[in-house]
C-alpha cells in the first residue's frame, strides 16, 4: 500500500497526463457525430462575442467593396425579373401575378437575416459562424444563402450564435443542386483546394448541358427552395466509376467577403418530413 | 507567486487572441499555419510543478480549440508538450543553474533555446497534423505542413524573443 502511494506520489503527474489526453481525444471524436453540444464550438457566447467584436472592425473596412458587389448582383437581379415580367406578361397577357406569386413565395419561406462573425476557407473542413441562434429561430439543418449564392447549412445552434457548414467543407457539405432548365440533379462537393470551385457529382450520362450554364439548389433536399444559385459550369469530367458526369462548378459566392447572410426557415419542412417518414414506414409494412 | 500568475494569465490571453483572431487566417502555401500558441508551454520555468504545466497547456489548447471549433485536437498535442518540456528542459539547462531558470534565449543562449524550441514545435506539429487529417492521410502533405509550419513558427518565436530580450 505504501509503495502504492509512493508510486502514486513520483508520477501522480503521468497519471494528470493520461486523463487529460483522454479528455483530448473523447472530445476529437465525439466531435465527428451530430449530436454534440454547442459548448465547446465557436457557438458559445463568450467566443462568439469576441469574433463579432472583430468582425465589426472588420466589416467596417470591406464594407465598400461588399457594398459595390451588391449593388451590382441587385441590379442585374432587377433587369432579369424585369425581362421575366415581361416574357410572362406577354405570354400569359396576367399583369397581376407577379404580385400574387411574390406573396406565396414570401409566405411559405421565412428570412432570418444574419451577418458572418467568423469564417475560414484555408482548412479542408472550414466552418463558418453566424450572429444568430436559437433565440432567433435558427433550427439546425436550415439553409443559409447570401445575396450572391448558396453558402451552407446550419449545424450547430447555440443561443445566440450558429455555426455553419459551407460549401468549402470537404467532408460534410453535400448540397442538392441541378443544372437550371435541365433538371438533372446531382450533389455539391468540395476538394479542399480553391475556395472558387466545386464540384457537382452524379449527373447522369444522358444529361444534355452546355459549359457556362448555370447550377442552382434543386429543391428535392428539405433544407434549400429550389432556384438558388450556386455557380457556372466550368469543366465537365468522368465521374472515377465512369457511370455519369462530375462538374466543375465555379461557384457564385466569393467566400473570401462573407458578411450578409439570410437563414431560410421553411414552414412547409416539418410536413415534408412528417409525410417522408409515413412513407417509409408503409414501405417498412409491406416489406414485411 | 501572485505576480507569476498575472504575467502568466497575461501571456495566456495575448497569445490566445493573437492565435485566433489574425495568425489563423494565414496558411501560406496551402500548409504552413503559424503555431505560436506552443510558444506558451515552452517557456515555463524550470521547476515549475508538472502538473501544472500540463493543465496550464490542455486549457491553452482547450481555448484554442472552442475559437477554431476543432475541440480536443490542440489540447491533445498541447498536453503533450507539456508533458514533454519539462523533461527536455532538463537535457539543455547548464548545469548549477538556478532551480527556477527562465526559459528564453538570455538564459539558454541562442543555440540551445533554438534546439529546445524546434525539438518541441516539431513534435507538436507532427501530432496535430496527424490528429488533424485523421481519415485523410497523406504522409507527404503531412511531414511538409508539420515541417513548414514548425519552421514558420520558430521564426516568430525567435523574432518574439528578441524583442523580449531588448
Amino acid at each position: 500500500m505504501r509503495n502504492l502511494l509512493d508510486f502514486l506520489k513520483d508520477y501522480y503527474h503521468w497519471l494528470l497526463f493520461i486523463v487529460l489526453e483522454v479528455v483530448s481525444g473523447v472530445l476529437l471524436f465525439r466531435y465527428n457525430s451530430y449530436q454534440n453540444s454547442a459548448w465547446l464550438s465557436s457557438a458559445n457566447a463568450a467566443v462568439g462575442k469576441v469574433y463579432e467584436m472583430e468582425s465589426g472592425i472588420t466589416t467596417f473596412f470591406s464594407m465598400s467593396r461588399a457594398n459595390e458587389e451588391l449593388t451590382l448582383r441587385n441590379f442585374y437581379l432587377e433587369r432579369q425579373v424585369n425581362q421575366l415580367r415581361r416574357l410572362y406578361m406577354d405570354a400569359t397577357q396576367d399583369t397581376t401575378v407577379k404580385m400574387r406569386q411574390e406573396l406565396h413565395l414570401l409566405s411559405k419561406y421565412r428570412l432570418i437575416p444574419a451577418k458572418v462573425v467568423s469564417n475560414s476557407l484555408s482548412q479542408p473542413d472550414n466552418l463558418i459562424t453566424i450572429d444568430k441562434g436559437s433565440s432567433d429561430g435558427v433550427e439546425v439543418d436550415m439553409g443559409v444563402a447570401c445575396g450572391n449564392g448558396v453558402v451552407g447549412v446550419v449545424y450547430l445552434v447555440g443561443d445566440h450564435y450558429s455555426v455553419v457548414i459551407p460549401v468549402l467543407n470537404r467532408s460534410m457539405s453535400r448540397i442538392s443542386c441541378a443544372i437550371r432548365n435541365r433538371g438533372y440533379f446531382g450533389y455539391l462537393t468540395w476538394d479542399g483546394r480553391d475556395p472558387s470551385v466545386a464540384f457537382v457529382e452524379d449527373i447522369p450520362r444522358h444529361a444534355h448541358f452546355k459549359r457556362g450554364e448555370w447550377i442552382e439548389t434543386s429543391g428535392y433536399s428539405t433544407i434549400f427552395p429550389p432556384g438558388v444559385l450556386v455557380g457556372k459550369i466550368e469543366k465537365v469530367f468522368n465521374s472515377a466509376d465512369g457511370l455519369s458526369y462530375k462538374l466543375q462548378v465555379r461557384l457564385s459566392t466569393d467566400f473570401g467577403c462573407l458578411r450578409d447572410v439570410c437563414v431560410i426557415s421553411d414552414k412547409s419542412i416539418a410536413e415534408r418530413v412528417k409525410l417522408m417518414e409515413a412513407a417509409r414506414d408503409s414501405m417498412n409494412v409491406y416489406g414485411k | 507567486m501572485s505576480v507569476e500568475l498575472f504575467k502568466r494569465l497575461g501571456w495566456f490571453v495575448l497569445l490566445w487572441v493573437a492565435q485566433v483572431l489574425f495568425l489563423n487566417h494565414i496558411h501560406l502555401f496551402g500548409m504552413a499555419m503559424p503555431l505560436l500558441y506552443v510558444y506558451f508551454p515552452i517557456t515555463f520555468h524550470r521547476g515549475t510543478p508538472k502538473w501544472e504545466t500540463l493543465l496550464w497547456s490542455f486549457v491553452m489548447g482547450l481555448a484554442i480549440d472552442v475559437a477554431s471549433n476543432t475541440p480536443g485536437l490542440a489540447a491533445a498535442s498541447l498536453t503533450l508538450v507539456g508533458m514533454l518540456q519539462s523533461y527536455l528542459l532538463e537535457l539543455f539547462v547548464p548545469r548549477d543553474s538556478a532551480e527556477n531558470l527562465e526559459v528564453s534565449v538570455s538564459t539558454l543562449g541562442t543555440g540551445k533555446f533554438v534546439v529546445l524550441a524546434a525539438v518541441l514545435l516539431l513534435i507538436f506539429c507532427l501530432v496535430f497534423f496527424a490528429l488533424e487529417s485523421f481519415n485523410f492521410f497523406d504522409w507527404l502533405y503531412w511531414l511538409e505542413c508539420a515541417g513548414t509550419s514548425t519552421l514558420l513558427t520558430l521564426v516568430l518565436i525567435l523574432a518574439i524573443e528578441s524583442v523580449r530580450r531588448t
